[in-house]
């Protein structure tokens, strides 16, 4: 699944390892998830957008094929 | 991104090195004692004194894990763990090994004895028990429980072949507690494809 976690972490200077501290997970945790390698679990994903104050639709992005299936 | 220091760390922790040179060892221990060149309980022995080998693996593995930042609390905890039962499992099966000879068929004692590496064993299964259900990390945890499958999956698929290969007398026999080794490489050989499938992080 495409996400902007890369460019939200830019955009407030944190490198993996600060947004892994703020989410309690592992370094490795946050680059699967930023590569697209892992898709997180619903409650992580809400952790993930409490961390960034947004929502989840502005983090993670519906693919492509998907969204024109609908 | 990788920095100097990760490069020259990444150079010196090789678990794969350990793996393969453990490997090797097992696999000659097993011929030599297939072909009868070796007797019980000396294969036993040799590859009790194998697994010391494990131990600068899991240290060179862990080094790694480190770098990549994939190590959790939960992780330190199970290693710990795990490698305690370990060094009691090999210690019961060096143990009972050579007390065998020196026992008389069929007593009590060899009953012991034979029941002896259970306890370690279980613990090994505790260890990992507990490893899942104080891994917090869900990624760190979906990985472990993959890589646990191939072990699985491994002891199953080899020992089911085997077992018939046996039952139509095609191949010697081989004793039932290489199970829990067997499931340990396997283990071992899926977190080596996770990491292979995930790796190159940061």
């Amino acid at each position: 699944m495409k996400n902007r976690l890369r460019v939200l972490r830019a955009e407030r200077q944190w490198s993996q390892q600060d947004l892994a501290d703020r989410l309690d997970v592992s370094r490795q945790s946050v680059n699967a998830i930023e590569t697209g390698k892992y898709d997180p679990s619903l409650p992580l994903a809400f952790r993930i957008a409490d961390v960034f104050a947004l929502t989840i639709e502005d983090i993670f992005l519906r693919d492509p094929e998907e969204q024109a299936a609908q | 991104m990788m920095n100097v220091a990760d490069a020259e760390t990444r150079q010196t922790a090789r678990p794969g090195l350990w793996a393969g040179l453990f490997a090797v060892n097992m696999a000659l221990i097993a011929v030599l004692s297939i072909t009868d060149a070796l007797e019980q309980p000396v294969p036993v022995i040799l590859i009790a004194l194998n697994c010391v080998l494990l131990i600068p693996m899991v240290k060179a593995a862990l080094r790694r894990m480190e770098d990549k930042g994939a190590v959790t609390t939960a992780v330190r905890r199970y290693n710990r763990r795990f490698l305690g039962a370990s060094l009691l499992y090999a210690v019961s099966m060096i143990g009972a090994g050579t007390a065998t000879n020196y026992i008389a068929a069929n007593s009590p004692l060899m009953w012991a004895l034979a029941v002896l590496p259970m306890l370690p064993a279980f613990g090994m299964i505790w260890a990992m028990m507990r490893y899942l259900a104080e891994e917090t990390d869900e990624y760190q945890r979906h990985r472990a429980v993959q890589a646990s499958m191939v072990g699985l999956a491994l002891v199953l698929v080899l020992g089911t072949g085997w077992g018939f290969l046996e039952t139509f007398g095609l191949v010697p026999h081989i004793w039932a507690w290489w199970v829990f080794p067997a499931w340990a490489m396997g283990l071992g050989i899926g977190m080596a494809i996770s990491e292979w499938r995930h790796g190159g992080s940061a």
